[in-house]
This record gives structure tokens, C-alpha cells and sequence, in this order.
């Protein structure tokens, strides 16, 4: 969690002072879930993200050097620096894919979960995360009933963060907890606290073992708060109040300081190291 | 080898190039255990199509729900583990509905991951009213990241879809079900045996130096070439005036484009040496298609070739079968643009 914090924040530095020009898209206050789930998945689990996933990376235990220079649009990036923030996948450690469009990624995820149960015929599971705000679109709920038709062992992970970039749930949401929507497809559901790592862990220890054990679909909503702007280049509408009230949430607020020092050494060695790196000769067509 | 001419006639019509994509299918799941069919109502489709998949195969097929768009992203992520997915779409209309999954997602993903990956996805073609009988393929051939295949004979439909499921890459792969079945294809038509590759075309007819060169595609080949077939063959190039004869210039090249990306540009460069004029016969819609592609890449080519365009009118698919013969062109329409290039 300290290092995805730390790594986020020197990214939102560069970002700043204008050297990363892109428009990154940061999970502060949501450090919990990303690494209470993936603690409970086994290595050869699979892992697909959506757009805010710097943390998912991290913590599925991507190394630093070709994530940074990834973000850094680096020839030495895992992706070779042609994916950028959004499209990140890196193999080696199942990090399969990473989707800019919201709920693009349920789908995909649940057809890897076809293949991983019908193709691979192992018992892995497929860990998918996506927004609150991902439930309203189509892509959402065609992904879902697939993977509810097919009885596929994909772990449906939502990070409600009760934002669609700067817009309220008034907007896009009818019920009241986003799980609710998981019922009308037949599938199990658990609500937890996704500021406690602890909580998060213990839930996903469940989740995990469910999904494994029966091969079907089950979504584990975890309550939390985004505590940066939606992206970089982006103003932020909430009053200052609310702010302060949120931060009094932050996963991170009782940590001890000198975890830092270690966190703050690695980034600035990927950094570093990426800043010498050469840029991506554009492939042919 | 498998060959078509011995099959009874189908009791449903134009099924060579159908049950030739089937064969294809069925080849080439036989050989690599990664390929997988799904789509809407898949099982049904190859019990009617293909039984022999039904029978061999049963496990590696999978019925989809109507969700074109959720479809394809499925089969995205199926190829992220290695699986070879081919998607049937069904018409080419709804491939308005994966568009996103299509252009958003499977298009990138070999770009954005330096990796490879393999993903056929079928639609076909049938004229029927407004919303069963577009044509989109020239949108899909603007997308960076796809090939674009349109077989107008067995053989090519065979061919080219074996030739997809060994190639990396997103494959647009369309059956023009306007081919009818009662072509004179001749004996190499029907032949079912290994892949056509994607980036060559075929020299269908032979004309004479000087004449037109016709450029087509799906079922404009066949209303091409028919069109040309009855023009009687004349034995001398001149008339009785001692003018070169009408029926001489009807003797023209005719191209089948059965791959519109890539385009083999060096081959149809080459043929318009001996004629210097071309006539482009599509089926869709002409406005911003396929035939304004290539007339405006080859007369960059060589400028002062002569061109001509015929297709399909900007205009919504009538219901009514009344209008259909409107919605492409016709063996007169042809005939005439061949006399006026002529000229």
C-alpha cells in the first residue's frame, strides 16, 4: 500500500512539473483493495483491470522498473512502452490486461475464465476490478450474464468509490448498494469496508475460496474513497469539507512513517532508471 | 482434399460457400486444439452447417447470448490465454453492435502488447431491408489492426480461412450469401484444399491488352463475370466497318479483390499496364467505399489511368423486394460503363 502510495504520488510530481504528460489516473485512498485482494490469490491466479490501475499492477507484483518506464511511454516498459497507462498487461506475473474503456474489461475477463477453465483446465480464478459507475454500462451486464450462463470462476471486484469521474451515483445508480445488481443475475455477493486491508483480506479469503470451490461468479463490493481528482488535468468539484471527512478514512493514516523510506528508495530508482531509458521506435503497419 | 462438385444441391440456397467455410473450420479444428466457435445460437448453427463440428467438436463450441458487443470482448479474452476464437456474429448489420469490442479492443491488443494473438470474427451478408442488408466492410478496413477478407468461390472461402486461423492477427472475415449457387464456378472453384493467402487477389478472366480492367469483390464477381460472358466471343478485333468491334472491348481482365486489407497494389498496378483503364464493381454503398480507395490510391499510382465506379446507391435497404435489384449493380449497368470506358 506504502508503495503504491509513494509511487503515485512521485508520479503525480512528474505530472506536475510536466514531464509525464499524460493524463494518469491515480487511486489514492483505495490502496486497500487492489492488496488485500491479491494477497488472498494464489500466483497463478489472473488478474484484469480497468483504467485506475497503477495500484493492481503493484500489487499483483509487477517489478517497478518496467511498470514506471510503461508509464513513462519507455522502450523498456513491460508492454515496450506502446500500452501507456491503460492497456498495461504483463504475463509473467498474470497481469493479464488492462482496459481504458469502462466495462470492456468484464467480458474479456470472463472469456479468460473460459479459458482457464475449459481450455487450460486448471483450477485458477480470474480476479477482475472495475467502478461502481461500470455497472451502468452495457458491457457490465453482457460480461456478468456470460459469466453467469457459463458458470465461470471469475472473482468480480468492485471498488465503489461512489463516483463516475466528478459525477454523483444520483446519476447512475438505482439501488442502493451496487451488489444488489449481482442478484439479478443469480450471483453471490459480499459488501466489505475497502479501507481496511485487513477486512478486504479476510473477505477475499472467502471470495477467493468460493469462486475456486464452486466455479461460478462471485462479486465482493468493497466501500471506499477516492481521495485525488478522477485523473490528472482534471479539477475536482467536492467541497473541501468533504475532503477532510474522507481523508479520515484514508487506509494509510495510521501507517508508520518509516515504511516510507524503503518505498521512496525503489521509485526513485524505477524512475530514475526509466528517465535513461530510450523511447519505443513506432512499429511498422 | 474435399471437393464440392459431387455434393447433392442444398435444399436451402447458396451453400457452396458456406459448407466450404464449415469444411475449412472443421480442417482446421481437426489439426489445432485451440479453436473454439462461438456465437449466437452456435451449437444450433453448425447442427444446420456443419454436423461434423457438432459431432466432433461439441465441447469447443459455445453458445453465446444476444450480446454482439459482449461476445466479441469474450473472445478477446479467450485469445489472452492462447485459445484461437472464431465469432459468428451472423449478419453484417450487427456488426454495428460489436463495433466497439471490435475497433476499441480487439484491434489494439497485438499493438499494445507486443504479443500475438489470433481472433476471426464472421459475418455475412444478405439483402434483405433496412437493417439486414448493409454492407460495412469498408468501415473495418479503415481500422488500423484488422484484416479484411470477402471470398467470392469455395476455394477462397476455404483457403483464406485456414489461412486466418494460422495467421496472427484480428481477421474480418465476411460470406457474401448473394453468391449464388448455380455460379459456373469450374473445377478449381470447388476445390477445398490448403490457405489462400490474404494479400494476393485473382486474375479471374483474361482480356484483351488495351481494353478495361475490371476491379470486384463478393457477389459483383459473379454479376461481372456474367455480364461479360454474354458478350459472344469475338474472332477478329475488328467489325465488318473495319472499326475495332464492340464485343472486342468486352474482352476485359477481371480482378476478384477477395482480401479488401491488405490489397495486393503491386499486382493490380501491374495488370493496369496493359489497359491503362479501370472499372471498379462493388456491391456496397460507392460514397466513401472500398472502390473510392482504390481509385484514388491507383490514380496516384498512375495518374491518367481512366475510372470508373459502379455500386450500390446511398440509399437505406427497401423492405419491399420490390426495390432490391436497385440496391446493386447490374449486368446492363456493367455492360454500359464498359462501353463508355471505352469510348
Amino acid at each position: 500500500m506504502v508503495l503504491i502510495r509513494v509511487l503515485e504520488d512521485r508520479l503525480q510530481e512528474l505530472c506536475n512539473t510536466g514531464v509525464l504528460a499524460a493524463d494518469l489516473h491515480f487511486c489514492k485512498g483505495q490502496e486497500a483493495i487492489p492488496v488485500g485482494i491479491c494477497a488472498a490469490l494464489r500466483e497463478t491466479d489472473y488478474l484484469v483491470a480497468h483504467h485506475r490501475t497503477i495500484a493492481h499492477a503493484v500489487a499483483k507484483g509487477v517489478p517497478l522498473e518496467p511498470l514506471v518506464a510503461e508509464l513513462l511511454g519507455k522502450a523498456t516498459g513491460m508492454n515496450g512502452g506502446m500500452a501507456g497507462e491503460m492497456h498495461m498487461s504483463y504475463l509473467p506475473k498474470r497481469f493479464m490486461f488492462s482496459f481504458q474503456l469502462v466495462g470492456t474489461c468484464i467480458p474479456v475477463a470472463a472469456g479468460l475464465a473460459w479459458a482457464v477453465k475449459n481450455y487450460h483446465k486448471t483450477d485458477d480464478i480470474v480476479v477482475v476490478f472495475h467502478g461502481d459507475a461500470a455497472t451502468a454500462n452495457a458491457q457490465w451486464h453482457e460480461g456478468v450474464n456470460i459469466a453467469a450462463v457459463q458458470q465461470l470462476p471469475l472473482l468480480l471486484v468492485c471498488e465503489n468509490n461512489h463516483l463516475a469521474g466528478n459525477v454523483r451515483p444520483e446519476h447512475y445508480l438505482p439501488t442502493k448498494f451496487v451488489s444488489q445488481r449481482a442478484g439479478g443475475y443469480g450471483i453471490e455477493s459480499a459488501i466489505v469496508d475497502g479501507n481496511d486491508v485487513e477486512a478486504v483480506l479476510d473477505a477475499a479469503k472467502y471470495a477467493v475460496g468460493y469462486v475456486r470451490q464452486h466455479s461460478v461468479p462471485f462479486m465482493l463490493e468493497c466501500d471506499t474513497t477516492r481521495l485525488g481528482k478522477h485523473k490528472q488535468g482534471q479539477g475536482d468539484l467536492r467541497p473541501a469539507e468533504e475532503m477532510t471527512a474522507l481523508a479520515k478514512r484514508d487506509p494509510l493514516r495510521n501507517v508508520d512513517r518509516s515504511l516510507y523510506r524503503d518505498a521512496e528508495e525503489q521509485v526513485a530508482q524505477a524512475i530514475e532508471t526509466a528517465m535513461r531509458s530510450p523511447d519505443p521506435v513506432l512499429p511498422k503497419p | 482434399m474435399q471437393s464440392l462438385a459431387t455434393k447433392p444441391q442444398p435444399f436451402l440456397r447458396n451453400h457452396f460457400v458456406r459448407d466450404a467455410i464449415g469444411q475449412a473450420l472443421y480442417d482446421a479444428m481437426i489439426v489445432d486444439a485451440s479453436i473454439v466457435l462461438l456465437g449466437e445460437g452456435a451449437h444450433i448453427k453448425q447442427h444446420y452447417d456443419m454436423p461434423t463440428i457438432l459431432r466432433g467438436f461439441p465441447d469447443r463450441i459455445v453458445t453465446m447470448p444476444i450480446s454482439e458487443d459482449g461476445n466479441t470482448n469474450f473472445a478477446v479474452g479467450m485469445s489472452l490465454l492462447g485459445v484461437k476464437p472464431v465469432v459468428d456474429v451472423i449478419a453484417g448489420d450487427f456488426l454495428y453492435r460489436t463495433l466497439d469490442s471490435i475497433a476499441n479492443t480487439a484491434a489494439k491488443l497485438d499493438f499494445v502488447s507486443g504479443r500475438e494473438h489470433t481472433i476471426i470474427i464472421r459475418a455475412e451478408f444478405l439483402l434483405g431491408g433496412p437493417t439486414t442488408g448493409q454492407r460495412p466492410e469498408a468501415i473495418f478496413t479503415h481500422i488500423p489492426g484488422l484484416r479484411v477478407l470477402l471470398p467470392s468461390t469455395p476455394r477462397e472461402a476455404y483457403g483464406l480461412m485456414r489461412d486466418a486461423l494460422v495467421t496472427p492477427g484480428v481477421t474480418l472475415f465476411f460470406e457474401d450469401r448473394m453468391i449464388k449457387d448455380d455460379d459456373d464456378w469450374d473445377e478449381r472453384d470447388l476445390k477445398l484444399e490448403g490457405c489462400v493467402p490474404s494479400d494476393r487477389c485473382s486474375w479471374r478472366m483474361k482480356g484483351q491488352r488495351g481494353n478495361v480492367t475490371i476491379l470486384t469483390y463478393g457477389v459483383m464477381r459473379q454479376v461481372v463475370e456474367r455480364a461479360l460472358r454474354s458478350v459472344p466471343k469475338p474472332t477478329s478485333p475488328y467489325s465488318d466497318s473495319g472499326d475495332i468491334s464492340e464485343e472486342w472491348g468486352m474482352q476485359c481482365d477481371v480482378i476478384d479483390l477477395w482480401s479488401l486489407y491488405p490489397i495486393n497494389w503491386g499486382f493490380i498496378n501491374k495488370m493496369l499496364e496493359r489497359t491503362g483503364r479501370l472499372l471498379i464493381v462493388e456491391p456496397d454503398v460507392t460514397y466513401g467505399g472500398i472502390g473510392a480507395e482504390i481509385a484514388a490510391t491507383l490514380a496516384e499510382m498512375r495518374p491518367g489511368v481512366r475510372i470508373k465506379r459502379l455500386g450500390a446507391p446511398r440509399t437505406t435497404v427497401p423492405a419491399s423486394p420490390a426495390f432490391h435489384s436497385q440496391m446493386m449493380p447490374t449486368e446492363e449497368q456493367i455492360v454500359s460503363a464498359i462501353r463508355k470506358l471505352n469510348q
